[in-house]
């Protein structure tokens, strides 16, 4: 069994606490009101732990939320579990760790700081295998490299991620960027409220459209297409989404869009009746395609497919979206 | 290509009497050895997660014949695959083992002559068969000859069967192992092929154009069949003008008469390989292209790019010579039919259309008056 933990209680002076993010913290983009609200009325309900450094300053395990309060609220001193400096730094972190863990959801930002903080201590195997799934997270190192990379994004992006207006996977991605790249990425992103999978479609598109035409990401989303739509007073924020992804999928897959209109064009014009689809293999990569019937009742049924029977120019269906000129 | 810098040698319990164990370890005699447990992964703190600079000597315990897995609704060539290693010094940006591989560090497999005999027993009792066999699957064939020694005891076990071939892939231009062996029947030397662009930007660590085929130069002259394969073809805009150098060197240096096929595959990877190649090669143009999914669900290009690259390279290859055997690996029927202008109807039609072409060029070497 593990042995219990030394420490014993002081009167701690707030000023002699050190508050900057220390190296044990895991906070980040949070409010101090509820928490103020609460010490007001009932004081601080369990007392924060800390370690004397060498210099008689206090450097902050647990708590840092409450001693923020406190010196917000401006009180001048408050009891504290002082440790031993002889305290092993993963012993702190880990004391941290479970006094978070267990009463609060930790943002993605915060979980990365864990992670970022472990690794210096603890091997990638067990990282990915232990404490991965203890902050919920999917245990596999693709994860693990975006998680230890994410605190050194600009703090607007790391927001943007805690508030989870970014997706992580998103983050990801923008870490190969440049910083005005992600930043501007940010803000389209952020503005406009892209869904996660817009988010995921776009940034990649943005990239690989950026290296094909060597030009950096930016410079394609200042351009007038992408901006005109961004500006558009009348358009809802949804609605520019939509088209400006699509807008980038046309210029990143520029035959294939030529295909699949090629394939609508010859399709019109063959007038189907109303709820009949045709629907090609998808990328026009296999050769066969199916017809879609939507009907409600048989009679319905036997309708459409004799319309359909008679319908001039079936026979003639052929690949449409190899008609690109 | 640059010389293989070997820094450790992990060997495997069990691998350690090996009389490959023993050669390898001769010829790096300035490595820092380590014995080490077969789960155990040892790739030290801070190495580069494909650990190119240690080799570990050990036991496979798989089958070491095995066909290609090739993939699923696209048409195999009926290769057999002769697992030597797996791992390579050379670092290609799309090589498919870095999503493949999930244990660091070169690998040879040092108990593959004990399985000789059983191998050689399996392609015997198989007369009417033609085996293609190759070893550049999973490591290349040459690059790592110098240590192990390869081209020494597969050539002799290899030529002397009647009914199999064995191919060596490469892109490394060091040929001496090879040339000092006296054995030359059934065996095909190959090299992998791409523009000179493609190769100075994605294929690090390999032998530049130029040096690869005046090396297959060189083993043609002493008797050695060729093949090539232009695979991973890559699209970008300036590519025809990159094919177009790479087969006037062909056509400058290489007879193609004894040429037994050239293979064309352009590049195409499961979604989880773009991930690792990002991360490895940040810089890397190979994703540029118009990728879509593949009826196996691996990302290829548009099949109209596809096709558009195929027979450009084709045409021009024909061009050069009409006799290559030219095939497609892993293609759908229609890509073969519109780049082509033939298609195999199934895998079984395109290993007999090999099959031949063994017939023809290493048959007719084996006729008691042929060359």
């Amino acid at each position: 069994m593990q042995k219990p933990l030394q420490s014993t209680l002081l009167q701690v002076a707030i000023s002699d606490l050190d508050l900057n993010p220390g190296p044990f913290c895991m906070s980040f983009n949070f409010s101090l009101e509820q928490l103020k609200n609460s010490i007001e009325r009932f004081g601080v309900l369990n007392a924060p732990y800390v370690i004397k450094d060498s210099e008689s300053r206090y450097t902050v395990v647990t708590g840092y939320r409450r001693l923020l309060a406190l010196r917000e609220l401006g009180w001048p001193e408050v009891v504290c579990h002082v440790l031993p400096s002889s305290i092993p730094p993963l012993e702190a972190l880990l004391l941290n760790l479970y006094d978070n863990i267990v009463h609060r959801k930790m943002n993605e930002i915060e979980k990365a700081m864990v992670l970022v903080r472990l690794n210096r201590f603890v091997k990638q195997d067990a990282l990915i295998k232990e404490f991965m799934p203890m902050l919920g997270i999917p245990a596999n190192k693709q994860n693990l490299d975006i998680f230890l990379q994410v605190p050194k994004l600009e703090e607007q992006i790391r927001i943007s991620i805690a508030t989870q207006r970014i997706s992580l996977r998103v983050a990801g991605v923008m870490m190969t960027l440049d910083s005005g790249d992600r930043l501007k990425v940010n803000e389209l992103f952020t503005g406009l409220k892209l869904s996660f999978n817009q988010q995921w479609e776009a940034i990649q598109w943005i990239v690989e459209i950026a290296s094909r035409e060597g030009r950096l990401p930016k410079e394609i989303l200042e351009d007038d297409a992408v901006m005109d739509i961004v500006n558009n007073s009348e358009m809802s924020n949804p609605i520019k989404s939509k088209t400006i992804v699509k807008i980038l999928r046309k210029r990143r897959f520029p035959s294939v869009v030529k295909a699949e209109n090629a394939f609508k064009k010859g399709v019109s014009r063959l007038s189907l009746p109303q709820g009949l689809k045709i629907i090609p293999p998808p990328f026009f990569e296999g050769k066969k395609y199916r017809l879609e019937i939507g009907f409600s009742q048989g009679e319905e049924l036997k309708e459409k497919v004799e319309s359909l029977f008679h319908l001039p120019g079936l026979e003639h269906i052929t690949d449409f979206w190899k008609d690109t000129n | 290509m640059q010389e293989v810098k070997i820094r450790r040698v992990l060997i495997e319990k069990g691998a350690e009497n090996d009389s490959l164990t023993k050669r390898i370890l001769k010829r790096l005699p300035g490595a820092a050895r380590e014995a080490v447990d077969p789960h155990e992964t040892a790739l030290p703190q801070g190495s580069e997660e494909m650990d190119k600079e240690s080799l570990r000597l050990m036991n496979f315990k798989g089958e070491f014949l095995k066909p290609c897995p090739g993939t699923k609704r696209y048409i195999c060539c009926g290769y057999q695959i002769l697992n030597v290693g797996i791992n390579c010094p050379m670092d290609c940006s799309y090589c498919f083992l870095q999503s493949y591989m999930n244990q660091p560090s070169l690998r040879i497999y040092t108990n593959l002559q004990q399985e000789l005999e059983m191998i050689g027993d399996y392609i015997d009792k198989e007369q009417d068969k033609i085996f293609r066999i190759g070893t550049g699957e999973f490591t290349d064939s040459l690059a790592l000859d110098d240590l192990a020694g390869w081209t020494e005891f597969l050539l002799p076990f290899f030529s002397h069967r009647k009914n199999c071939i064995l191919e060596l892939k490469t892109k490394a231009s060091s040929v001496q192992s090879l040339l000092k062996s006296r054995f030359r029947e059934g065996i095909v030397v190959a090299w992998s092929l791409n523009t000179p662009h493609i190769i100075k930007q994605e294929e690090y660590r390999t032998a530049p154009l130029e040096e690869r085929i005046l090396a297959a130069r060189k083993c043609q002259k002493e008797g050695f069949l060729l093949a090539f394969h232009f695979d991973p073809l890559i699209h970008s805009s300036k590519w025809q003008e990159g094919l177009d150098e790479t087969v006037d060197l062909l056509d400058k240096y290489i007879d193609p008469k004894s040429v037994i096929w050239i293979s064309l595959g352009s590049f195409r990877y499961m979604p989880s390989l773009k991930w690792a190649i990002k991360r490895r090669f940040p810089r890397t143009e190979i994703f540029n292209g118009e990728f879509v999914t593949g009826l196996d669900g691996k990302f290829r290009y548009f099949k109209p790019i596809r096709v558009d690259m195929y027979s450009t390279v084709a045409t021009r290859l024909k061009q050069w010579h009409n006799d290559l055997g030219i095939y497609l690996c892993m293609e759908s029927a229609d890509v073969w039919e519109q780049s082509l202008g033939r298609a195999p109807h199934s895998p079984h039609d395109l290993s007999t259309f090999l099959d031949n072409r063994v017939r023809k060029l290493v048959g007719k070497r084996r006729e008691p008056n042929g060359l």
